[in-house]
């Protein structure tokens, strides 16, 4: 499965990108920011593909001009409530301040929202990722209840919040063929 | 609305700079945090704050915190 928009790709996670997102995974200017920090050996990573391969958990690799630059995902997706857990993260330090990280998400909450009809998202946060937290809130995601105080924080984005900061930054990028 | 408060709006879409060093003369592009998120994180801010639409395609002429105060105002009228 191949996601295109936003002058960016995302293509599904297959097996063969396994390595190459186990190594991504494993350095610590990724790890530091995820709650699991274990080394991540190949027999594990394998087995956790083995588990997350379906229609609940969809991963893909962001590629850019050619190189593959950082995954993104929604795992854990309830289809009873509608919701599902966001992640991401850029791995190429070219691109790790960039608008990258936007095209992506527009490009998979596009797919959460419209293909999935998702109502919401979640995603947790550590409370000292200052850069994620303020992505998140740019996209449209705030901090939930009784949260303050968490280390992992909690954030959720309604669907009519994406719609409406979608449409914000879409007008920011209004007759501008570039992303800054 | 003045341009202290819009100073103050500015600098806090930084999260490592000193509010201090955030004047009307300086030149944003020369803040060393400054990237391109935080370019996106302060047109977000006018947006939301000053209800006006900045694109990025106007940033890239204006270089100092003033001139884009200034610019916002001009599109306010």
């Amino acid at each position: 499965m191949v996601l295109s928009n936003y002058d960016i790709t995302l293509v599904r996670l297959t097996y063969d990108q396994l390595e190459l997102v186990r190594n991504w995974r494993n350095d610590p200017k990724i790890s530091q920011y995820m709650e699991f920090r274990d080394y991540i050996t190949p027999e594990m990573q394998i087995k956790w593909f083995n588990k997350v391969n379906n229609r609940n958990n969809y991963y893909f690799v962001i590629e850019y001009r050619g190189g593959k630059v950082g995954l993104i995902n929604v795992r854990d997706i309830d289809y009873l409530k509608m919701e599902g857990e966001a992640g991401i993260f850029i791995y190429d330090d070219e691109w790790v301040n960039s608008t990258l990280s936007f095209q992506a998400s527009l490009c998979m909450y596009d797919f959460c929202f419209e293909k999935l009809s998702l109502k919401r998202l979640t995603a947790h946060i550590l409370k000292d990722n200052k850069r994620a937290i303020k992505f998140n809130k740019i996209i449209g995601f705030e901090l939930a209840e009784d949260q303050e105080e968490v280390f992992n924080q909690l954030y959720i984005l309604a669907r009519h919040n994406y719609i409406k900061q979608r449409t914000e930054i879409s007008q920011i990028f209004k007759n501008s063929n570039l992303w800054i | 609305m003045d341009i202290n408060d819009f100073l103050k709006n500015f600098a806090d879409q930084f999260d490592d700079t000193d509010p201090t060093l955030i004047r009307p003369e300086t030149r944003f592009r020369d803040i060393d945090e400054w990237s391109s998120l935080n370019a996106l994180a302060v047109l977000n801010m006018i947006g939301k704050k000053y209800k006006v639409i900045v694109t990025a395609d106007e940033l890239r002429n204006i270089n100092t915190v003033e001139e884009l105060y200034d610019f916002m105002i001009s599109k306010q009228k």
